[in-house]
């Protein structure tokens, strides 16, 4: 596996592990560092197993796609954070979160892959 | 078997990986105070929010020329200004968060630390270290360009090697 295709698996994990952050109860608590919750929950679920699958399948279209699902879904949160229709039911948080992934898989997807065994930069 | 003391301390695994929880704990709390600036009026109807916290740049200002500006430029346009502050802290969460172009949104990091300072360092019980220790957290992650270490950074450095352009070079030096 390329270092690509493992900075892609390391942000679908990343997804994942941030739905640690639906079980708060939200408010303003010290750890309630993100507002992830209803529709938003579960497209950062499918978004980030897509995104794992396409790093381990090594498939660069799978992984563009989860990045531009990820940018799409942020726009969204833009558009409708504050509002009375908020489909993602998220705010700043989520949004910034989103825009995170989805660049971050973007450039990964799009980044050139070397073959197994050609030494890369540190 | 001689000691070595001449390697930079960040290219051990531990440096490494203190470099990335420094990274992402500073995203996070980015992402965590993107929030709270909720618009369409980010406060300013009911005196609340953002605008509440701005608004101490010229109830107890911090430096004259700077509250000068939030009071002619920044409150008479306050949603404009909700909009850019939103956006540049929801970027720097990201950003940061990733470690993507991760130096040049140090920089950034260090600028909004600074005007948030210049904000609220008089703002009753407010501990001002706080600001000083954003700005300094930030300078920390400039200098030792912390999106390197298990960031995109390191993905796409080695896709600039041998490139030539403008772009590739800017590029190489925000990364």
């Amino acid at each position: 596996m390329t270092r690509p295709d493992r900075a892609v698996v390391a942000l679908g994990v990343a997804a994942l592990l941030s739905t640690v952050f639906a079980l708060s109860p939200g408010g303003h608590l010290p750890y309630d560092f993100l507002q992830l919750r209803g529709a938003g929950l579960v497209v950062v679920t499918a978004i980030g197993i897509l995104a794992v699958a396409g790093g381990l399948l090594r498939s660069r279209i799978v992984v563009l796609i989860a990045g531009a699902a990820f940018l799409g879904a942020a726009v969204v949160q833009l558009l409708q954070a504050g509002r009375d229709t908020n489909w993602l039911e998220g705010n700043g948080s989520t949004l910034s979160l989103l825009l995170g992934l989805g660049v971050g898989l973007l450039v990964t997807g799009l980044v050139p892959r070397e073959h197994n065994g050609t030494r890369q930069e540190g | 078997m001689s000691v070595r003391v001449d390697e930079p301390a960040t290219g051990a695994l531990p440096s490494r990986v203190s470099l990335a929880v420094v990274r992402v704990g500073v995203a996070l709390l980015w992402i965590q105070n993107a929030a709270w600036k909720v618009p369409p009026d980010f406060g300013e109807s009911g005196g609340g929010g953002l605008y509440h916290f701005t608004r101490f740049a010229v109830d107890r200002p911090v430096w004259g020329p700077y509250a000068w500006l939030v009071e002619n430029v920044v409150l008479p346009n306050f949603v404009f200004f909700g909009w850019v502050t939103l956006l540049v802290e929801a970027s720097l969460g990201a950003f940061l968060l990733v470690g993507l172009a991760t130096r040049l949104w140090a920089l950034v990091g260090v600028g909004q630390s600074l005007v948030i300072t210049l904000s609220v360092l008089n703002a009753p019980h407010e501990w001002h270290w706080s600001y000083y220790l954003m700005i300094l957290a930030h300078l920390a992650l400039f200098a030792t360009a912390a999106g390197r270490h298990f960031g995109v950074d390191a993905v796409l450095r080695p896709a600039l090697r041998g490139r030539a352009g403008a772009g590739a070079r800017l590029l190489a030096r925000l990364t």
